[in-house]
């Protein structure tokens, strides 16, 4: 299986941890991700606000455009935000010939062009449907027992695409199954496709406060020991903004928060050196102590 | 020829292990003397119901069956043994065996009861000899050109029926001719068509099955189905055809606008109808009726006199729909012209939705409101409206305004009048029960006894049978369809008109056969009149929910029997007795309840008789046996075609034989009746309110005959209505006539 | 008595824009209002401001904080019983607000992303944050200072370098593919 990477600008900064471990997943699980050559980024959800859809998503289609050129195969995206604009450009390829006709027309203005030939995949569709949950386990030297597992998928990892894809737009199941083939205990969670407020850090901070304080609150009821993320945006806003919506909301909590890649090199007995937890800031180590780490 | 009654009991289903079935085959044998009495374990299958065609072909040579086991609703198929054969079904599993606890000596005397009475009922029977009219007609005649008229007369040419068609303008197409476009009935469902009415005329005058009278009306219709005589009056010319049902399609007027001054209509020049408005898009542009220039702006009130109780308190069905294609109109006229819907509820359902759409995607703006008032403002109608999306009033100034209008009957015009004098006196409720309204409308003119059109429920509406079947009225053979029957729109117009041309086919198949329509269908036997003791009392003639009797020229009765459904309120009605059917009669009935054993007071082991409906009572109580509900078991069931049918002998014959009481089963009555045969049920409640005078004369309570209005639905109430009745006659104690 | 007066035609600008028309669609059913995570601080919910938009009240709907707010989640996306894309809606008047020039903090953030985005290819996010405290002045600064030790935390945990991402060699590329897309997107949609 070989997969074109999309990394995104934020797995370089913001969302380290997620770079590093998932380097260490691409070794361990032969995925052979290789990033798009000299990808361009997507432009987040803001770009549009400045020029309209119509050239952010032109500029997104450039990646598409290079990963089919290149020809290493589907798309895998790690990034929630950059997934949803580079699959939903990549659906509007497919399903809207006038769009593809018109995009393409901006391509070619750098000679290049885009066939609809990939799919646009998330981590978590190719975890559970190419790597599948089987070998999940299998690889899985260090069950995760008694770990409770408050799955946060985030909203754009499941409505990336708007309609149902791979994962329930609405209670996702994906990352749950995931995590319990590593023996962990996914608890019922019941805002693992809501929104944390996104990138309204410096524009709106009273929406991170509430909705990632909405979300600590429910994975603490659910009695989680950890929250465990694919996305950088839910996993920052979670885990850097965490002692401040203590703060603000005069809240205790103590909720390290792990990517799923940083769970699964746990699992799976990866160097831990190798899994970027030197970049949590909630401290990983009562979850890591648990398993002699 | 003489009836050889051959008895079969079945055992399977349970009923075996819970009765002492000698007992059973006992009255059968001993008893009644019934030549061939057998049982079997499981009748309904293959080798029980060889058994009965070996009795049947062979020596034993029986002739009518009597199959003591499950409900006469089921197995109906597996116990059919042609029409020579009579089989009757004695129920002893949904009113026995299933309701009753096992091996209990009251659970075997209902058995031997229920027995007794279906060998009488076979004894008191003969075979009923179908009723087939001389020169009967299949020919099927539409009243009204419009779409569902023309729809229905193609619907039944194409079955192979000769059709007559009438409509009173000049020419085909009715109110659907007038517009210009139309709905989609099929995909793309957002795109409006051009009309095709004119389309359907045409394949309707080529046909060569279709007789096409324009300028063209009813001036009477006599005869029944099958058999009906029409005189049609065309432009002066008088023409006669004989046609075998009709289809009324005369479809709905619109509501009269010049009610509507607070809608200013009249008021303003520039506040015009829907059909001005379709009028004015055909013509090919819409202006202002001020000063004839281009609309810019236009705004639709819907329900204009719908759903409003100072108008028409329904809902026209179509109105809403029609707003969202004028509206596209405007839109197509000028795509920068404003249109604005104001409407309390947007019902466009089914595929409407994509049209709906499809005029929000086209900018036509929707406010949900009430309209407050209309005025003019700076040469514009501004009309004002309570906008509860937005919570307060709102204010929208057009160059013109379009009222959508409901819709009325074309039924609904003309004096009313009822098919019963209702006197002051004695007779005076039951005539009032009786009654039903007739509108003359100068449609069908019926020459009918009981008046000139079909009777209405509502509204004007002709009284269309929903809780049986769309399409029925209380004139067999008559099948209103389309907007005179209800109000609706296009789509549901035209299924209609399909839907009523079936029924009028069956309808004339039936007669052909002498068999009745719907909800007896397939019933052979027709009510039969000793006229020579006839007293002239007219009950009959008047009480028939349908109308099927006229009076000849000595005011006799006169039946019409292909106009009947074999009801039987007419036989319940007669004081004299004289109406009869081969296998449903009053002497039948009394002597069912006759042979019934009610024991001696000392037994304590009262009686009470019900008299239940064949078509809700009955059903409901099969379905409390299937659900093993247990009931009093004192109870004794004789099942009626309908209460209309209970002749008040029977509870005089009843009381004398010593039931302790009487209870009647039977359909919901009023506005929104059950009762399969309109009034039954409520005539058998007046029926009722005069014994109870009479009781009370020979001492008797009049607590001990009651009526309980009962759906198939109330099943689980059966339980409680029966046991809280003998609880009742528990505390009046036992009937004093007992042991006369 | 003065009624508020509907004037449709007022909203045609924004239903001409790139996502604009699908506003048209809205049956008022309310869906979007409850699904919204950041409804209680908007000024109207989407609902309302598509009603508004009927009633061409476009000078409230240039006003209102909501599409500003709206962070993309797309829950009210695949709830709309009638399939309006609202996040797309959203896009299209942030955009229009854009041009006519708002305020809005958010829409300061996005000129820095992409002019941040248009320098490199990739976005440099220590540098982009600096770029919109300069631009938002001094209320922004303040609020800044109030969330320093969030600041301090992620550069102690190394999350944002120093240094800004490589250049995209094709960069000239992604210019020419933004003016060739301005352009088209100019001609109409
Ligand atoms: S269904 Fe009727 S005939 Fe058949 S076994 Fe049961 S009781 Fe007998
Ligand atoms: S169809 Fe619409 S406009 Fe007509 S009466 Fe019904 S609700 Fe009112
Ligand atoms: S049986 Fe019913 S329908 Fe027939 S004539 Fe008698 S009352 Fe009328
Ligand atoms: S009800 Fe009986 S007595 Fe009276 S008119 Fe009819 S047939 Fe004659
Ligand atoms: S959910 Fe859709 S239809 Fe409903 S109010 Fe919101 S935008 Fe309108
Ligand atoms: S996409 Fe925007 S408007 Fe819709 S629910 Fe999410 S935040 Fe609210």
């Amino acid at each position: 299986m070989a997969y074109s990477f999309y990394p995104g600008c934020s797995m370089e900064a913001t969302g380290k941890a997620y770079g590093v471990s998932f380097e260490a997943i691409n070794k361990a699980l032969g995925l052979e991700a290789k990033d798009i050559p000299d990808w361009n980024c997507c432009g987040a959800t803001v770009v549009a606000n400045v020029i309209g859809d119509f050239p952010q998503q032109a500029i997104t289609a450039r990646n598409l455009a290079l990963a089919e050129k290149n020809g290493a195969g589907d798309i895998l995206v790690g990034c929630s935000s950059c997934f949803m604009n580079l699959a939903w450009v990549n659906e509007r390829f497919k399903t809207e010939p006038e769009f593809a006709q018109k995009c393409n027309e901006a391509l070619s203005a750098a000679g290049l062009q885009y066939n609809g030939t990939l799919r646009v995949r998330h981590l978590l569709d190719v975890l559970v449907n190419d790597i599948g949950l089987d070998e999940i386990k299998a690889r899985t030297i260090k069950p995760l027992e008694g770990l409770k597992v408050a799955c946060y998928s985030g909203c754009q990892t499941v409505r990336g695409v708007r309609r149902p894809d791979f994962d329930d737009v609405e209670r996702p199941k994906v990352l749950g199954q995931i995590v319990e083939a590593m023996g962990a205990t996914a608890v019922p969670f019941t805002h693992a496709a809501r929104c944390c407020g996104g990138s309204q850090q410096f524009t709106n901070v009273n929406m991170i406060y509430d909705l990632t304080g909405d979300v600590l609150e429910a994975a603490h009821q659910a009695g989680a020991d950890v929250i465990v993320t694919p996305c950088p945006m839910c996993h920052m806003n979670c885990d850097a903004y965490q002692k401040k919506i203590n703060q603000v909301k005069g809240r205790n909590y103590d909720m390290p928060v792990f990517f799923i890649t940083q769970l699964m090199g746990v699992a799976f007995d990866l160097k831990v050196k190798e899994l970027g937890f030197e970049h949590n800031i909630v401290s990983p180590q009562k979850i890591l102590k648990r398993f002699g780490l | 020829m003489a009836k050889k009654i051959g008895v079969y009991v079945c055992t399977g289903c349970g009923i075996g292990d819970a009765l002492d079935i000698d007992k059973v085959t006992k009255v059968a044998e001993k008893e009644y003397k019934c030549p061939v009495v057998r049982t079997h374990a499981h009748l309904c299958g293959k080798e029980g119901v060889e058994l009965i065609k070996k009795d049947l072909e062979g020596e034993e040579g029986v002739n009518a069956v009597i199959v003591a086991g499950c409900s006469g609703r089921v197995n109906t198929d597996v116990f059919n043994f042609g029409p020579s054969v009579m089989v009757e079904r004695v129920n002893l599993r949904e009113h026995v065996v299933w309701c009753h606890p096992a091996n209990d000596e009251d659970t075997d005397m209902i058995a031997e009861d229920n027995m007794r009475m279906g060998i009488v009922k076979v004894q008191k029977s003969e075979l009923p000899e179908p009723y087939i009219e001389e020169g009967i007609v299949k020919t099927i005649l539409v009243v009204g050109g419009g779409l569902v008229g023309l729809t229905a007369a193609l619907e039944a040419a194409a079955a192979g029926y000769k059709v007559v068609l009438i409509e009173k303008e000049a020419s085909l197409g009715g109110w659907v001719a007038k517009q210009y476009k139309q709905v989609a009935l099929r995909p793309p469902y957002d795109e409006l068509r051009e009309n095709d009415i004119q389309d359907i005329i045409k394949q309707v005058e080529d046909n060569p099955n279709i007789t096409v009278y324009t300028s063209a009306k009813s001036e009477g219709i006599s005869g029944g189905p099958g058999i009906f005589e029409v005189t049609i009056n065309q432009n002066g010319n008088t023409v006669k055809e004989k046609v075998g049902a009709i289809v009324l399609a005369t479809g709905a007027k619109p509501y009269d606008a010049t009610k509507l001054a607070h809608l200013g209509f009249g008021r303003f020049q520039d506040v015009v109808t829907k059909d001005q408005f379709e009028e004015m898009a055909s013509s090919g542009k819409i202006t202002r009726p001020s000063d004839g220039k281009e609309v810019q702006s236009v705004t639709f009130i819907q329900c204009a006199g719908s759903r409003d109780p100072e108008h028409l308190p329904y809902c026209s069905a179509e109105c809403c729909v029609g707003s969202l294609r004028q509206a596209l109109y405007v839109k197509e006229q000028n795509p920068d012209a404003t249109a604005v819907i104001i409407y309390k509820d947007l019902r466009a359902a089914g595929q409407y939705e994509f049209l709906y759409k499809k005029a929000q995607s086209e900018g036509v703006v929707f406010i949900k409101g009430e309209v407050v008032g209309v005025n003019e403002a700076g040469g514009q109608v501004s009309v004002e409206a309570e906008d509860v999306v937005r919570g307060e009033t709102v204010q929208v100034d057009s160059d013109l305004v379009v009222l959508a209008t409901g819709m009325v009957p074309t039924t609904a015009f003309g004096e009313e009048e009822l098919t019963v004098e209702v006197k002051e006196g004695e007779e005076a409720e039951a005539a009032a029960a009786a009654a039903d309204t007739i509108i003359r409308s100068d449609i069908l003119n019926l020459q009918y006894r009981q008046g000139p059109e079909l009777p209405s429920l509502k509204y004007g509406f002709p009284d269309s049978h929903f809780i049986c079947f769309p399409y029925e009225s209380r004139r067999t053979g008559i099948y209103p369809a389309g907007t005179v029957r209800a109000p609706m729109d296009v789509r549901a117009a035209i299924d209609d008109a399909a839907g009523a041309a079936l029924k009028a086919i069956q309808c004339v198949e039936l007669t052909a056969k002498g068999a009745a329509v719907h909800p007896r269908a397939l019933d052979f036997s027709f009510p039969e009149f000793n006229l020579s003791r006839c007293t002239q009392c007219k009950r009959c003639t008047e009480e028939c929910p349908f109308g099927a009797i006229n009076e000849d020229e000595k005011t006799y009765p006169l039946p019409h029997p292909t106009r009947c459904r074999r009801c039987g309120t007419c036989m319940g009605a007669c004081p004299e007795r004289i109406i009869s059917f081969k296998n449903y009669s009053v002497g039948m009935i009394g002597s069912m309840l006759k042979n019934i054993e009610v024991p001696e007071e000392f037994e304590e082991k009262p009686r009470i008789l019900v008299f239940a409906c064949e078509n809700d009572a009955i059903p409901a109580l099969d379905i409390a046996g299937i659900n093993r509900l247990e009931y009093n078991p004192w109870i004794r069931i004789i099942p009626v075609r309908c209460l209309g049918s209970l002749n008040l002998i029977w509870i005089a014959d009843a009381m004398s034989n010593g039931f302790d009481g009487v209870m009647l089963l039977g359909c919901k009555h009023g506005d929104d009746y059950q009762c399969h045969f309109v009034k039954g049920s409520e005539l058998a409640e007046i029926r009722l309110s005069k014994i109870s005078e009479t009781l009370d004369r020979l001492r008797l309570e009049s607590e001990r005959v009651q009526m309980r209005q009962v759906s198939i639905m109330d099943y689980d109430q059966i339980p409680k209505i029966l046991d809280e009745f003998a609880e009742k006659l528990e505390e009046l104690g036992p009937n004093p006539m007992k042991d006369f | 008595m003065c009624a508020f007066k509907y004037n449709p035609a007022a909203s045609r600008e924004v239903y001409n824009l790139e996502s604009g028309k699908y506003a048209q669609q809205c049956m008022q059913c309310g869906l979007c209002a409850v699904t919204c995570p950041a409804r209680h601080l908007m000024d109207y919910t989407p609902r309302q401001l598509f009603k508004m938009l009927f009633a061409g009240e476009v000078d409230k709907v240039l006003k209102a904080n909501t599409p500003w707010l709206c962070t993309s989640c797309c829950l009210c996306t695949v709830r709309c019983p009638r399939g309006i894309p609202i996040i797309d809606v959203m896009h299209s008047l942030k955009h229009y607000h854009f041009e006519k020039g708002t305020k809005a903090p958010v829409a300061t953030l996005s000129k820095v992303f992409f002019d941040s985005m248009m320098k490199r290819g990739r976005v440099f996010e220590l540098g982009m944050t600096n770029a919109y405290y300069m631009k938002s002045g001094f209320g922004a600064i303040k609020d800044a200072m109030k969330m320093q030790d969030v600041g301090m935390a992620m550069m102690k945990a190394k999350r944002l370098p120093l240094a800004p991402p490589k250049k995209v060699k094709g960069l000239g590329d992604v210019k020419k593919i933004y003016d060739k897309a301005v352009a088209l997107a100019k001609e109409g949609h």
